[in-house]
């Protein structure tokens, strides 16, 4: 435990100092704090998940800038899915199922075909806004809504309970998403083989790696995050589908995939300060605190993430080989 | 080889369904009338062309009901109708344009945000008639009309209604982008519920600016939640999909229809969105189907003139809630209507 402080000393005390803040303005005022780190959150998770499809595609050579467009298919299908079937579990599914194939695809044509990875992502982006839209069908509600869970002694927490643990059922998981994808890139024989594909491929081979395969199966199973991140905002957060739900929200994972280093906690505490800066814009605009036009308090997150990112600059690093595809030699 | 020409077929399908759903090809007419568009100078036919904004003619907003104004006019008085549904801010010009090189007789552009290319248009095509709806003309241009609407008149009734049912004295509006016609909404829905109620408290939270800023339903979903949980008991949705957003959230939260409503705008949302039904009160609306229709007979029979037409707003029925709003609190709303109608009441609205 010490030696992870030790190790992690900026992360924690940044967390530390994170809290603390929030306790004192949970002092100040309770209902303003819980609703809006409860804004906050619900924004950042579609984000994080989103995140993670970059990460872990990222990760193993793949760049992927179809999440967009796996998200908009999967919110599409997790609703209509609802819909047409009349239960919203099952709608869950084939939501999950449609982020799956969108997947598949990314990896057959990026990984199998070695197709230009860009123009890959490209297409999904492309396919989904034109299948959705083409197939849309107004007036449509939910046939029942997505119950909110509260998992025991968790939730009764003052201010962490309500916001982290009292959610509809994506967004529950996402936190425990987030620690299992960071501990599996990080500490199994899985992570460490994907990591190698991404950082050296040649050399992965040689040890016996089957390159292409650990490929396709990542890149295919992250497209099942997504599928979570797209049933999410058409269930949990929207309760309704419109053209081009996702709203770019799937670029903006890209960003923040970035911010956070390519490392599956990075990310969450990206988005979550992109969350609540957004929370915070909105909050301030209600309670007209400062009398400056509104355009102005909604750039803050923006040149938050900005200056950050300007800080950062140089001491992250990509995977050395995201975005090559892998030929194999002789 | 092969897959390439997979790949190539599959790309080829996406941009063709790409196509299909948005813009330029999607295109409907009205065949009970008149069979194509071939003949539209000559002086017998009467050819109406929409372009809508970045939106579609489903959109159960303001799209969608000039669009069904326009068709009826133009089916009324035997015309052919078309429309362009925008997919690009910048391909307003070029969709004007296919109405004009065929010299249609009318063209209806849908959204403030279309004001500007549309005066363009109207320079450049002086035989053409234009109108704008919700484009208000600062100078006049003799062949494009303007159809504005007081909203602040509607969101002012709407207010009104709101400062007296609100039991928490704290009510609330989530909106679109901050542009004309949604400030007058929002700064009419205050002044409404100052004046029913002097001791309310109104929050105004306007979308971040940005291209979905009328898109944006998680977002208004959202910000609906967040001022909820401060205790506004009753939110003003006003911003296309983003305001649409915000109604279904009010509608799922704990004492909806009960202790907590939402209000609708542009059209009576009880039909166009039909998830927000437990908890909408009523509907700031403002006659866009009825004054686009009249505009276009106008311009049939040749009545028409250039500058702005000032269209008419109110509020919608409240459906079931009839019985939920007390009696005096709808006279009282409907004597406040109506003095604004005959200029008795003014909301002292100004941008």
């Amino acid at each position: 435990m010490l030696d992870f402080i030790k190790d992690n000393r900026k992360p924690v005390i940044t967390l530390g100092l994170v809290t603390v803040i929030a306790y004192v303005f949970y002092f100040l005022d309770e209902i303003k704090t819980t609703s809006v780190l409860v804004f906050g959150w619900g924004y950042a998770v579609p984000l994080v998940l989103a995140a993670m499809v970059g990460i872990i595609g990222e990760r193993t050579g793949v760049v992927n800038i179809g999440i967009e467009g796996q998200m908009l298919m999967s919110a599409f299908a997790s609703f209509f899915g609802s819909v047409i079937t009349g239960n919203i579990y099952i709608g869950m599914l084939i939501g999950i199922a449609a982020g799956l194939i969108m997947g598949g695809f990314l990896a057959v044509a990026a990984v199998k075909w070695e197709m230009d990875q860009i123009i890959a992502g490209v297409v999904i982006n492309i396919v989904a806004a034109g299948l959705t839209s083409f197939f849309y069908a107004p007036g449509k509600t939910l046939p029942q809504l997505v119950p909110v869970v509260s998992i025991p002694i968790l939730s009764d927490i003052p201010l962490i309970g309500p916001v982290f643990f009292r959610n509809g059922i994506f967004a529950l998981a996402t936190l425990f998403i987030v620690l299992a994808v960071n501990f599996a890139i990080f500490k199994t024989r899985w992570g460490l083989r994907s990591r190698s594909v991404g950082e050296y491929p040649s050399a992965a081979d040689a040890a016996g790696i089957n390159v292409t395969r650990v490929r396709m199966m990542n890149v295919t199973l992250a497209g099942a995050l997504a599928g979570c991140a797209g049933a999410f905002l058409a269930l949990e957060a929207a309760g309704t589908f419109a053209r081009g739900l996702t709203a770019g929200r799937g670029f903006l994972a890209l960003a923040i995939m970035i911010f956070g280093a390519w490392n599956p906690l990075g990310a969450l505490a990206a988005a979550l300060f992109f969350g609540i800066s957004t929370a915070i814009a909105s909050q301030l605009q209600a309670d007209e605190v400062i009398n400056i036009p509104q355009q102005f308090v909604n750039l803050l997150p923006f040149v938050m993430t900005l200056i950050v990112l300007s800080v950062a600059v140089g001491r992250v690093r990509p995977p050395a080989a995201a975005g090559q595809p892998y030929t194999k030699e002789g | 080889m092969k897959r390439m020409r997979t790949l190539a077929g599959i790309s080829i399908l996406a941009l063709v369904l790409a196509a299909c759903s948005s813009g330029s090809s999607d295109t409907a007419a009205d065949t009970a009338a008149a069979l194509d568009d071939s003949n539209c100078a000559a002086a017998e036919s009467f050819c109406v062309g929409l372009v809508t904004d970045i939106g579609k003619v489903d959109d159960k907003s303001f799209n969608q009901s000039a669009h069904e104004g326009a068709m009826a006019a133009a089916a009324e008085v035997g015309g052919f109708y078309k429309y362009i549904e925008t997919t690009d801010t910048k391909d307003y010009a070029a969709n004007m344009g296919q109405f004009t090189d065929k010299s249609y007789d009318v063209i209806v552009t849908v959204g403030f945000l279309m004001a500007e290319a549309t005066v363009t248009a109207a320079k450049a095509n002086p035989n053409t008639k234009f109108i704008g709806v919700d484009q208000f003309q600062a100078e006049e241009v003799a062949n494009l009309t303007g159809l504005i609407f007081p909203e602040d008149q509607a969101g002012y009734g709407a207010g009104y209604l709101a400062g007296l049912m609100t039991k928490t004295n704290k009510i609330g509006s989530v909106l679109g982008l901050e542009i004309a016609p949604v400030q007058l909404f929002a700064k009419g829905f205050e002044a409404g519920a100052k004046a029913a109620n002097p001791k309310v408290a109104v929050t105004t939270v306007y979308h971040p600016p940005a291209d979905n800023g009328f898109g944006d339903p998680v977002w208004g979903a959202a910000e609906a939640k967040k001022q909820l949980a401060q205790g506004a008991d009753i939110i003003f949705g006003a911003g296309g999909g983003t305001g649409n957003g915000a109604l279904a959230e009010i509608a799922k939260a704990e004492g909806a229809g009960t202790a907590v409503f939402c209000i609708g705008v542009d059209t009576d949302q009880w039909f166009t969105v039909p998830e927000a039904q437990p908890c909408l009160i009523t509907s700031a609306v403002k006659g866009l189907t009825e004054g686009t229709t009249g505009l276009v007979k106008k311009a049939f029979d040749g009545s028409i003139a250039g500058g702005n037409f000032v269209g008419s707003a109110g509020i919608s029925d409240y459906h079931d809630f009839a019985s939920v709003v007390p009696m005096d609190v709808q006279d009282k709303v409907a004597g406040v209507v109506a003095g604004l109608k005959d200029g008795s009441i003014k909301t002292g609205v100004t941008l």
